[in-house]
């Protein structure tokens, strides 16, 4: 199958999002298509998808022009997505089997009363020609993120598929989940069909993909089989300009200790943790998902209950129990998930800013707003927070500057300590090395920062030492040279003895 | 901030009915723009204008409460007892007690218990209603302490006390809401509880002083209300609870919480008092005015949900209008990377 699309073009109120796009994609090789926020990748794939109609050019399927006018359409054709917000598509409530065979598809067994049985064994074999192990009796809402993914990818090979779209599918998985869906790529790519693969992670690109499309714009910015590009190319295409230094990163290590954690326990997420990190250093924790390095922060910040251990912030011993003390402490935490526990989106870039140093604004409870404005217009201009006004309401700023508003609201509590658990998650490249430009600043003024990233390139690249966590555990150091990917992967997944 | 009025604050949207609603009335009857009958359009929405006001806080953080008709019904009653042989202070503080009490439980039912408010409310509806009528054996009690009717009946300055009550609440909690601290908890918690709660707000805590505020003004509205008819019924909030919420909805409170702002629902008070009004001054059966109260409700929201479609209407009618333009594409373009947020995002339809 050979998919062709000849100079889609397509404008929202008045805003042309693609400009001419021209592009063939065949069964049988991996696509992979990248580019920042607001390139064009999502409406090309609605496009592609059928859900979107382009205001001019052609889609040519085999030769023949393909007229999709509904999602259903290019179903009907063989063309499926999966969105990065699948879980839209899930009913919790419904068992695995139900899921999979939705709607029409139950009549197959049986017209007035479904026969469970015979639609529980007929799923489990077709979860099992992609190895999904999973108890198809049991609620959908008991699988991991990454089994309902599978789950989805199990649904789409039903319909005589012949092009998988997937949108930042690693996006909630961990390392091995990622790996599992990447043998399915592989898998997929060898029965015939087109994957294309739309990611953030160059990483992930250069590693399965056999051609590479960029989109800047609206535009092919660059097209090319992947072994003969570099990162750089990408990167450079994508932003639309030579990158240098991707991961700017600075050393302003000093003497003093800020935090010393000895002995440091809570319940079975976490045993024996001792940490020193200094003022001015970034202190990396890695590990693979569930290794407990999110609740190490999460412990510090007062969310879960230390039972055992000690931990001293500047020479201070430390109970913190909730969030206030932590605040008060010096405390601050950059959640990972911005939009569930991060940012309140429809409140202004400004009142988002203030919102963890309310009380210095209101020393006695009425808000003093000439302060409050002068210092959060500060942080939009230090931090270079993109937005109209800061009475702009957050959701309507782009993910990068998001992310930048949720550093603001914790670098205007003036930390001494500020952890930080996927700080660029979801986030494109131009604003990436914004957001590590802010984490060295913090350094520079003697903050002390522990990051949290499963984004393995910037953990190492970013940190000035990283240890490593398993089960719960420390189990390595890593420093200077001893310092790469390479090294922080044995030691993260490394079977216990 | 736009100075197109279609861009208004979807808290001062309420206010085009107003004012629409007004224009016809206005033109039907010589009788509505009178300064007799529009201090009557105020002293008639008092009471509605009070619950809302409470209602504001709790619906703001994404609750409900349905409860404040039947604290209005308790604290009158209460108060009106208490007088009989107490002074007026100490029949005001038995009355408010009573609703900052029931706004106590109501608040810590949610917070504590983590009962959903629908459910906690409309249980303590029902008891604090029982407890009216079993207080009072079901019947009606007088009030003779003439501090206490003033409340109601006083007119100083020539306009009704209970005008002035309502103006004083409005700007205080309407300042409240805007100006200090807990008022932007208050919009904070609404909008994401959970990020509130990691930025160090105590979320129980502003949940139940929100339930605290309802009660409170629903027992002042009790106050009110037994004030001006100079008898506490233990059935007199019967049905109040609705006309409150209605108010808060038309004046552009989200329901889902953390936008909205007081003055809108004071709008949307004063619109179903002028409504009523207007009905009974056109003689209109009082058993069709619940009909066209529901319909103004349907309209008001069906404007604040369809206001993309308005807009886009009027630009049809005017089409030398400039396109506005989108807001979005700042810096690397909308969140999520969804290419445009009026679009939904199609999920798959799993069919054949």
């Amino acid at each position: 199958m050979i998919i062709e699309l000849r100079d889609i073009r397509k404008s929202f109120s008045g805003t042309e999002v693609l400009s001419g796009i021209n592009l063939a994609v065949k069964g049988g090789e991996v696509v992979a298509l990248v580019g920042e926020n607001g390139a064009g990748k999502s409406t090309l794939t609605r496009i592609i998808s059928g859900a979107h109609a382009p205001d001019s050019g052609s889609i040519v399927i085999d030769g023949a022009e393909a007229d999709l006018k509904h999602p259903q359409d290019a179903m009907d054709l063989g063309i499926h997505v999966i969105y990065q917000e699948f879980l839209h598509n899930i009913f919790p409530q419904l068992t695995v089997a139900e899921n999979l065979f939705t709607l029409d598809k139950s009549a197959e067994f049986g017209r007035l009363f479904v026969n469970k049985k015979k639609m529980s064994r007929q799923a489990r074999t077709v979860m099992e020609t992609i190895g999904l192990h999973a108890d198809p009796n049991a609620l959908a809402q008991t699988l991991s993120v990454a089994e309902l993914q599978m789950l989805e990818i199990v649904k789409s090979l039903g319909h005589n598929i012949r092009m998988l779209i997937l949108d930042e599918p690693t996006a909630a998985l961990d390392e091995q989940e990622s790996e599992r869906l990447f043998e399915q790529v592989a898998s997929l790519r060898g029965a015939g069909i087109c994957v294309v693969y739309i990611s953030h992670r160059l990483e992930e690109v250069f590693r399965i993909s056999d051609r590479v499309v960029v989109l800047r714009n609206g535009k092919v910015a660059l097209e090319g089989r992947t072994e003969q590009l570099t990162e750089r190319d990408v990167v450079s295409a994508m932003v639309g300009r030579e990158v240098d230094d991707f991961y700017p990163k600075e050393r302003h290590t000093r003497d003093e200790v800020v935090l010393s954690v000895r002995g440091a326990g809570s319940g079975d997420r976490f045993s024996d943790i001792d940490l020193e990190v200094h003022a001015g250093e970034v202190l990396g924790i890695g590990g693979v998902f569930g290794c407990g390095k999110g609740d190490v922060l999460r412990a510090l910040f007062g969310l879960l209950p230390l039972t055992g251990g000690e931990v001293f912030l500047a020479g201070q011993r430390l109970p913190v129990t909730n969030p206030q003390g932590a605040i008060a402490a010096g405390i601050a935490y950059i959640t990972p998930d911005r939009q569930a526990e991060g940012l309140c989106l429809q409140q202004s870039v400004s009142d988002n800013i203030s919102l963890a140093s309310l009380h210095s604004f209101s020393p006695t409870g009425l808000m003093q707003r000439r302060p409050e404005m002068t210092s959060t217009e500060e942080v939009i201009s230090g931090l270079r927070i993109r937005t109209p006004s800061p009475g702009t309401d957050v959701g309507h700023l782009s993910g990068g500057n998001q992310q930048k508003v949720l550093f603001g609201r914790w670098v205007l509590t003036k930390p001494k300590l500020l952890l930080m658990e996927e700080p660029t998650r979801g986030v494109d490249i131009g604003a990436k090395t914004e957001i590590y430009r802010i984490i060295n600043e913090q350094a520079a003024q003697g903050v002390a920062v522990i990051l949290v990233s499963s984004d393995l390139p910037e953990l190492v690249a970013m940190s000035d030492r990283v240890v490593v966590m398993r089960q719960g555990g420390l189990v390595a150091e890593l420093r200077g040279a001893d310092l790469n990917q390479q090294k922080l992967l044995e030691h993260a997944l490394e079977s216990s003895v | 901030m736009n100075a197109s009025f279609l861009k208004l604050s979807r808290e001062l949207r309420a206010i085009w009915m107003l004012l629409l609603v007004s224009v016809i009335l206005f033109i039907a009857t010589p009788l509505f723009l009178t300064g007799p009958n529009l201090l009557n359009v105020l002293l008639a929405s008092s009471v509605t204008v009070l619950l809302a006001s409470g209602q504001t806080f709790v619906i703001l953080l994404g609750e409900i409460d349905l409860s404040v008709g039947a604290v209005l019904a308790l604290s009158g009653t209460t108060t009106a007892i208490v007088l009989q042989s107490q002074p007026l202070a100490v029949g005001l503080a038995a009355g408010l007690g009573v609703g900052a009490l029931g706004g106590l439980i109501n608040g810590l039912l949610v917070t504590k218990l983590r009962m959903p408010s629908f459910i906690a409310t409309l249980a303590s509806t029902s008891a604090f209603a029982g407890l009216a009528l079993f207080i009072t054996q079901g019947n009606p009690v007088g009030v003779k302490n003439a501090g206490f009717l003033a409340i109601g009946q006083g007119r100083p300055l020539t306009v009704p006390m209970p005008v002035w009550i309502i103006l004083i609440v409005v700007a205080a909690f309407g300042f409240l809401l805007a100006r200090t601290r807990f008022g932007r908890y208050i919009y904070a918690t609404g909008d994401n509880p959970e990020a509130s709660r990691l930025s160090g707000i105590k979320v129980h805590r502003t949940t139940i002083l929100a339930f605290v505020i309802s009660g409170v003004l629903a027992s002042l509205a009790g106050f009110v209300l037994t004030a001006r008819l100079g008898t506490a019924q233990p059935t007199a909030g019967n049905g109040l609870e609705l006309a409150a919420i209605a108010a808060v909805i038309i004046g552009g409170t989200s329901l889902a919480g953390g936008r909205g702002a007081l003055i809108g629902t004071f709008i949307g008070a004063i619109l179903l008092g002028v409504i009523d009004n207007g009905l009974n001054l056109l003689d209109v059966s009082p058993f069709l005015q619940g009909v066209v109260k529901g319909l103004v409700i349907l309209f008001a929201v069906f404007l604040d949900r369809n206001s993309d479609l308005i807009r886009g209407l009027w630009q049809l009618v005017r089409p030398a209008r400039k396109q506005a333009t989108p807001t979005r594409n700042i810096d690397d373009g909308p969140a999520n990377g969804s290419p445009d947020p009026q679009v939904p995002t199609p999920s798959i339809i799993i069919r054949k």
